[in-house]
């Protein structure tokens, strides 16, 4: 660099040693537990090199400690490649750099590691609150790199702030050019290992009992937006995962299609819709019951045998899409005798006192749907009650439910209920889902959190094809008669309750909707978008062409605003009525003598045209001599400024004259 | 522009380059005469090292926001492209529209270090900083800043060469502000022509005097101090005994009085005296002799071959010994 040797004033120092800090402290909650006191102990020992002279340590320790360090990253995550790995090497090699870091080469080192983990922080969490923490800490670098820039005589901070926001001012308009015009070419250069971070909400099974845990979560699930009315409450209910494998406490999905879908008739009002599905562990796209066709923006999405949109990989990040649905429907085919097996399985020897209830009431019952319906019954009137926190059940679980605990919620009686129409011949499956949705006025959209998981029946009644039957709605009527306004959820999750003021309803939601507008706006930002976004704009082919050709004229128009921005300004006229007045001399003396050089001072200039002109020279030392004395003296009287325009005023020159 | 240490293979491709783009700028601005303004077109600006690490840091973390499909990442990696670019137009504006109102330069000894002044001007409201100028890679360059609306005497050394007419081929005035990721460079081919003196040397004693005082009386200069011709600034070479200690004590800086030699006694200074030694020798014994005398302040002349300069003494008569020292035989 230019000048090693100067050392950074203080207070670059410091700004430096706090970027670092910060950036830490943005990703300390995915580095290891030791990334953080390392850090902070080795801000504390260069901020002590600003007292008392530093002395670095020996090589071969430096060494030892990065081979130890890169071990520990090694044993803690068994890689070094990933975010949080990635992440703790480089907290762990800055803070070593910073023992070493006495030239600016090395600060610049230590600043472009702070640079590289506020990108891995963002990578990590793009939540919409952590926005302002990350332009504080990108303020803060930047003040940080404009301070080591300017070396030895760096202004103080307040200027350095200045400088460094109105350069990332300037720089924001380019950003957010190639934000939108740099094409985002999907897919990934390098394989990244599977984040351990545990998704809540659907899953590919369901044991009664791991549901609850979900109605704690006020997380959102998605957002749907309609291109026309609601549907009512009633039919609000979102597909995932269909689950048909039971044995005896576990329901799991069937992932190879058994028979083909029942083709369907669909009838009755159609709802059409966009939907914004959050990361989750399963790859079962969340759809209104029952979707026709497929997701338009996933092409390789498809639909299953049993009416489950399926997306070619799991949802690791947040995807749109839209569809139209029916509530009504009806399949015009008959069940395959494959699928019809597959619904009508049941573990052997397990839950043997259910199956033999539902064998008695098979009989008593004259068809399939009085059988369903005194299953109902039995549900309604058996002393069943709904809870969020029910008792554990043993492996006979749906004998446990029935006959012991009586208490459960959604995932407990859509089991119990699946099993008795198994056990009385009617092909059923569980499915699970999503109930309900606050309708959020700020962004337009029905907002459905986990806590609205739900998991609800379908019975094959011969005639009718697939019939949704929510067994929950008798046990706990609540649940579906629920006005679902926008103050109180559906599912009454316990912490939203506590939302009654309508302040505060009104302050989660609009802050919920600036949420979704940033998720659907700017994270989810894409290729797909991109293309709409040029659509808009009126290009509609040559897509990489018009991007670049867009992305070149917009920076060259940046450019020349920038270069516009910083063009060459004169200072503006602030002369005092001082420097107009010796102004107005030398335009009086401008035939007398060559103008004043803008090198020369004024007792030059005076002394320069006495030379020549010898009869100005005592007025001419004399002006000038009082103008110095005006312009530096201590102490100035306004009488005194007077009386010298006024002998400036005096003043006459001509050829042949003599000075007045 | 760089003269390094690395073997001649590895180093003459280099300087071959940088001379050709040398007289390439200088072929392309032509000389400048100030005062001038510093235009877009003779500004030429380049990545450093550090800009070069900068850039594919950059490229580092477009490809991680690329890898993750990472909207915030990317954000954060075009504000930084961003920022780099505006600091590159701050760094060219950092000399855009600076003006050169006046270059003097002062005459040297052969081998030493001289003396450029430079009187630089910023007209503009925008202050420039971290600016550098030097005269050529083995001097020193003098760093300074330009508030808005304001001029600056910046002094900068050169190398004097051989004995003779040198002209100062070219002065870089430079800045890395603001961020050291781009540097930015002007040529300046200024109209400087100074005269090296040989090297002051040789220890030979100096010549009789000459010519007999009219009243046969000398002061004494310890005593004498009051009756001193002019005074100058104190040089580090110059006896303890030679300041003028009572002006020091009213308050004047440290200077060296000068006396009025009696007139009619001098020294000639003669080319001819020196016959055992080489013509450099010669005429560096010559200059030594030049400066003790001035430094003793007695009137001395100066015989050269061709030319007599008549004997005199002060800074006009040392100016015009040295130089025809300086240009003898050239």
């Amino acid at each position: 660099m230019a000048d090693e040797a100067a050392a950074l004033p203080p207070h670059t120092v410091w700004l430096l040693l706090g970027g670092f800090l910060g950036v830490v402290l943005l990703n300390a909650h995915h580095t290891a537990l030791w990334c953080l006191p390392l850090a902070l102990g080795a801000v504390a020992w260069r901020a002590r090199g600003l007292h008392v002279p530093l002395r670095l340590p020996a090589r071969y320790l430096r060494l030892g400690v990065a081979a130890l360090l890169t071990l520990a990253v090694l044993a803690g995550y068994h890689t070094l490649n990933g975010i949080e790995a990635g992440s703790s090497l480089l907290v762990a090699m800055a803070a070593l750099k910073l023992t070493e870091t006495v030239r600016r080469r090395d600060w610049l080192i230590v600043l472009g590691a702070a640079l590289f983990l506020l990108l891995a922080a963002c990578l990590d969490g793009q939540a919409l609150w952590r926005l302002p923490l990350y332009t504080a800490e990108l303020w803060l670098l930047c003040t940080a790199l404009y301070g080591l820039g300017a070396g030895a005589d760096a202004p103080p901070t307040a200027q350095l702030l200045r400088r460094s926001g109105l350069s990332l001012a300037a720089a924001l308009p380019f950003a957010l050019l190639l934000f939108f015009f740099v094409p985002r070419l999907p897919g990934s250069f390098w394989a990244l290992p599977k984040s351990n971070e545990a998704f809540t909400g659907l899953g590919d099974e369901m044991s009664p009992g791991s549901i609850s845990q979900l109605t704690q979560s006020g997380d959102e699930a998605l957002r749907v937006r309609f291109d026309g009315p609601l549907p009512p409450p009633a039919e609000r209910y979102w597909r995932g995962p269909v689950l048909h494998v039971f044995d005896g406490y576990t329901w799991r999905r069937r992932h190879a299609d058994v028979g083909s879908a029942p083709r369907l008739q669909f009838h009755g009002p159609a709802y059409s819709y966009e939907v914004t599905l959050d990361p989750n562990e399963h790859n079962v796209l969340i759809a209104l019951e029952l979707p026709q066709g497929l997701p338009d923006t996933l092409p390789n999405a498809y639909s299953t045998f049993d009416y489950q949109l399926i997306a070619p990989a799991p949802v690791s990040r947040a995807v749109s899409y839209h569809l139209e649905s029916y509530p009504q429907y009806r399949s015009l085919e008959p069940l395959s005798p494959a699928a019809r097996q597959l619904d009508l399985q049941l573990p052997p020897q397990r839950n043997p006192r259910s199956i033999e209830l539902a064998h008695s009431l098979r009989q008593d019952a004259g068809s399939d749907a009085a059988f369903i319906d005194a299953v109902l019954d039995y549900l309604r009137n058996g002393g069943f009650t709904y809870t969020l926190e029910p008792p554990l059940l043993n492996l006979d679980s749906v004998d446990d439910l029935l006959f012991r605990t009586r208490q459960g919620f959604c995932g407990h009686y859509a089991s119990a209920f699946v099993t008795l129409m198994r056990a009385g011949g009617v092909p059923a499956r569980v499915v699970t889902g999503y109930l309900g949705g606050i309708w959020n006025r700020y962004g337009g959209y029905l907002f459905i959190s986990q806590s609205d998981a739900h998991a609800w029946a379908e019975v094959w009644r011969e005639n009718h094809g697939w019939v949704r039957v929510d067994p929950t709605a008798v046990v706990a009527p609540g649940r579906l008669t629920e006005e679902l306004d926008d103050l109180l959820p559906a599912g009454g999750g316990a912490g939203r309750r506590l939302l009654t003021a309508r302040w505060i309803t009104d302050a989660v939601q609009a802050w919920q909707g600036l949420n979704a507008w940033w998720q659907d706006e700017f994270i989810g930002f894409s290729f797909a978008r991109q293309l709409g976004l040029l659509a808009w704009l009126g290009f509609r082919n040559h897509d990489l062409q018009v991007l670049a050709a867009l992305l070149a004229a917009g920076a060259a128009i940046w450019l020349a605003l920038i270069a516009w921005g910083l063009r060459p300004r004169l200072q503006p006229d602030t002369e005092d009525s001082l420097s107009r007045s010796w102004r107005a001399l030398e335009r009086k003396l401008r035939r007398a003598a060559a103008p004043r050089a803008a090198h020369e001072s004024t007792t030059a200039y005076a002394a320069r045209v006495s030379r020549a002109h010898p009869e100005l020279s005592a007025t001419l030392r004399a002006l000038a001599r009082r103008y110095a004395r005006l312009r530096y003296g201590a102490s100035v009287s306004p009488a005194e400024l007077e009386q010298f325009h006024r002998a400036v005023r005096l003043l006459r020159w001509r050829p042949r004259g003599s000075a007045v | 522009m760089r003269s390094s240490g690395q073997s001649r293979f590895l180093s003459e491709p280099r300087a071959a380059l940088a001379a050709a783009l040398a007289r390439w700028a200088r072929a392309r601005q032509g000389e400048d005469a100030p005062p001038l303004t510093l235009q877009a077109r003779r500004i030429y600006i380049l990545p450093t090292p550090a800009g070069l690490a900068a850039a594919a840091l950059l490229f580092l973390m477009l490809l991680a926001g690329m890898n993750y499909d990472n909207s915030l990442a990317l954000l954060l990696c075009f504000m930084l492209c961003g920022v780099t670019l505006v600091s590159m137009h701050e760094c060219h504006g950092m000399l855009s529209g600076v003006r050169l109102l006046r270059a003097e330069a002062d005459n040297t000894f052969a081998g030493r270090l001289g003396e450029l002044r430079l009187y630089v001007e910023n007209p503009q409201s925008r202050a420039r900083y971290g600016l550098q100028l030097r005269s050529s890679a083995a001097c020193a360059p003098s760093r300074f800043q330009l508030p808005p609306a304001s001029t600056q005497l910046v002094r900068l050394s050169f190398q004097a060469g051989a004995r003779g007419r040198q002209r100062i081929e070219r002065l870089e005035l430079s800045s890395r502000a603001p961020l050291g990721l781009f540097r930015a460079w002007s040529w300046l081919h200024l109209p400087l022509e100074v005269v090296v003196y040989p090297a002051p040397g040789g220890a030979q004693a100096l010549p009789a005097r000459r010519g007999v005082a009219p009243r046969g009386e000398r002061r004494s200069r310890v005593s004498g101090e009051e009756e001193w011709a002019w005074l100058r600034p104190l040089q580090e070479s110059d006896p303890p005994r030679s300041v003028a200690w009572k002006a020091y004590a009213r308050g004047a800086p440290l200077l060296v009085a000068h006396y009025d030699a009696p007139t009619g006694v001098h020294r000639l200074l003669d080319f001819g005296l020196l016959p055992a030694l080489p013509l450099e020798q010669r005429l560096s014994q010559l200059a030594q002799w030049v400066i003790d005398c001035e430094r003793l302040g007695e009137s001395y002349g100066l015989q050269l071959p061709q030319r007599l300069l008549a004997a005199g003494h002060g800074l006009a008569q040392q100016r015009a010994c040295l130089e025809a020292l300086g240009l003898y035989g050239l």
